[in-house]
């Protein structure tokens, strides 16, 4: 079976004025399905534009990607969104959700994007809520919810439409470290449960310490990528 | 319907996220239609009640005259009594009545004074169907047939004459023969009416009107009603292609104010729904334009999410027909109350002679119109919607890189 996530010689300059910024330089990454990788490295390394670029959300300035042998440089905007929904779940920072849905209509909000039918829409979402811990905490808007609970609900939204990656970019920033622990904890236990691939950047070494394979970049570059053994 | 039900929910709560906003840009909305709705009412029952004195004076809805006539209106031009074709016509269903007439103009005399007048020798039970005029006899009565040989004049025609009920006046008029000719009549009724109509008009039996002129049975004109008012253009039609070589014209000729009023009102509502629309567009670009600002984040959220663009176009301009359209629901609630109370008619009071002398009747009948009020609703609505196109492109337009970026 070939890689999930296939990056070759990805590269990515941001024009500031008359300078050039290179964010990405010339990277070569593969993430296998089932993966669950995390990436590290400085401020400024590359990580989240790696995870955009990946995610189809910016474009390469040169160079190839591909998700789930989809090449995504060939995509128009629509394209892209729907490979978005379809094969990539976000879990963001800063507890992305639609503040006037609840939790539930979070998770519903991708499923019905995907068009499944009402029952079997509202069952799968009350499920993966009970999955990560919600149970009760359904109807609540995010407002009403903590950090953590927010970003549980951001998981389950994430996972709901089965999607062929998880990214995650710095899912645990904000998080006080008993909660980052249950997070990471459960992302660590739904990637072995459903074989859902995770590619997770990341400062924190808790998060590090459950991974299974670990990138560290610094300048935009990949500087090192070990397989370590699973530690939960 | 799938993705009105996603977007649907969303957009309902996203408008009540800043209630006051909310809340002002629906009163600018009801505002705006209230006063489009109300004021057009007015202005509509205004014209209608303009046109309604100016028809149901003597007009008519339509007149047809001998070839001539309208330029030289004397008794040189006159028609025959319709028959064939026209006579058809006439007694079609399109027509709800008609009137013939003999009209000339003339000089009435009393004892004391003179004054010039039109003259008209007409069928009583025929005029009843086209004027009211009959109706309006204040003192004694109205002709009582063709042949009756009394004389009904206006009140301010009475009193300039200084004459009344019982007594006598002379009409002096040109003969079809070119000569002139002169009759004494028995003033029977005097009629109350518009200052211009109860001075200028005089009313005797058709068959005395042409014995007297020596017309034989020749007429000058005859004024008729469609059945159906919206329909009265194709009447026309018909009665012109019933006798073409008549001139066959509608009111919008012979009431020229009337008809200007009636165009003014049109052209007033046109105006009033720009100036409302142009001030309800700003606030609600404005409103959108700021919303789309505020929730920059939330957009790239859900581009990011795998909504497509047009999905995110779709839900700001939903946002905006909801807004614009619970706006235009309060405005046509508020326009209802307003209209309702009046529909038995609004009086002039003391303008009432002022209004007149402009051929506007002393009440005006304002009234919902169910079809009105919908046609401008939609307008309103569909305009709305276009005019926040604009911010909902903005909306779809975010990067969700740089959007998501934003704390």
């Amino acid at each position: 079976m070939g890689p999930i996530v296939s990056c070759r010689r990805v590269t990515k300059i941001y024009r500031q004025g008359v300078l050039a910024v290179p964010a990405l330089q010339g990277v070569d990454l593969d993430i296998a399905t089932g993966d669950f990788a995390t990436i590290s490295g400085p401020s400024g390394s590359g990580k989240t534009t790696l995870l955009n670029v990946i995610g189809g959300l910016d474009k390469p300035s040169a160079g190839q990607v591909s998700v789930d042998g989809v090449a995504l440089a060939t995509l128009d905007k629509n394209a892209l969104s729907d490979i978005r929904l379809h094969k990539i779940g976000f879990v963001f920072q800063n507890y992305s959700l639609i503040p006037v849905l609840s939790a539930v209509e979070n998770v519903e909000f991708i499923l019905r994007l995907l068009d499944v039918p009402a029952a079997e829409r509202q069952a799968r979402a009350r499920e993966m809520l009970r999955e990560v811990g919600l149970e009760g905490l359904e109807d609540r808007r995010p407002a009403r919810l903590s950090g953590g609970q927010q970003q549980r609900v951001a998981v389950a939204r994430a996972l709901a439409s089965k999607p062929a990656i998880v990214l995650a970019d710095e899912p645990t920033a904000n998080l006080d470290s008993k909660t980052a622990e249950e997070l990471i904890v459960l992302m660590a236990r739904l990637n072995v449960q459903s074989g859902i691939t995770f590619l997770i950047s990341t400062h924190d070494a808790r998060v590090i310490a459950h991974t299974r394979r670990h990138i560290e970049m610094t300048d935009g570059r990949i500087t090192s990528d070990v397989a370590i053994k699973f530690a939960a | 319907m799938g993705r009105l039900g996603l977007i649907a929910p969303i957009a309902w709560r996203n408008l009540w996220r800043n209630p006051r906003r909310t809340i002002i840009t629906l009163i600018v909305v009801a505002v705006g239609v209230w006063s489009v709705l109300s004021l057009s009412a007015m202005m509509r029952a205004i014209a209608v009640s303009s046109r309604d004195a100016s028809l149901r004076l003597l007009t008519g809805e339509a007149e047809i005259h001998a070839p001539g006539y309208l330029g030289d209106p004397g008794v040189a031009h006159r028609m025959p009594v319709p028959r064939g074709a026209l006579l058809h016509f006439l007694q079609s269903p399109s027509v709800a009545g008609w009137a013939p007439r003999l009209r000339v103009p003339a000089i009435v005399q009393s004892e004391y004074r003179s004054r010039a007048i039109t003259f008209l020798g007409v069928v009583p039970r025929r005029e009843r169907l086209v004027s009211d005029l009959p109706a309006s006899v204040a003192q004694g009565h109205y002709l009582s047939g063709p042949s009756d040989n009394g004389i009904v004049i206006g009140a301010d025609l009475a009193a300039h004459l200084k004459t009344r009920l019982g007594k006598r006046v002379i009409v002096m008029s040109q003969a079809s023969d070119g000569h002139l000719t002169e009759q004494s009549y028995t003033v029977i009724g005097i009629f109350d009416g518009p200052q211009a109509a109860e001075d200028e008009f005089a009313f005797t039996g058709l068959l005395a009107a042409q014995s007297m002129l020596g017309t034989g049975p020749d007429l000058s004109e005859i004024a008729f009603d469609a059945a159906e008012k919206t329909d009265l253009e194709n009447v026309v039609t018909s009665a012109r292609r019933s006798a073409p070589a008549l001139d066959i014209e509608s009111w919008k000729m012979f009431a020229p104010l009337a008809y200007a009023l009636e165009s003014l009102s049109d052209t007033y509502i046109v105006v009033w729904l720009t100036i409302m629309f142009v001030l309800m567009a700003i606030g609600i670009v404005n409103t959108q334009l700021m919303a789309v600002f505020e929730r920059t984040r939330e957009l790239g959220l859900l581009q990011a999410l795998g909504m497509r663009p047009i999905l995110i176009v779709a839900q700001v301009a939903l946002e905006s027909g909801l807004l614009v359209g619970l706006g235009i629901i309060i405005g046509a609630l508020l326009s209802a109350a307003t209209i309702l109370p009046l529909r038995h008619g609004v009086d002039f009071g003391q303008f009432a002679n002022a209004a007149q002398s402009y051929g506007v009747g002393r009440i005006f009948y304002p009234k919902v119109d169910l079809l009105a009020f919908v046609q401008f609703g939609l307008v309103i609505w569909i305009l709305g919607v276009v005019a926040t196109l604009w911010p909902a492109r903005a909306a779809a337009k975010v990067d969700p890189v740089q959007a998501m970026s934003q704390s």
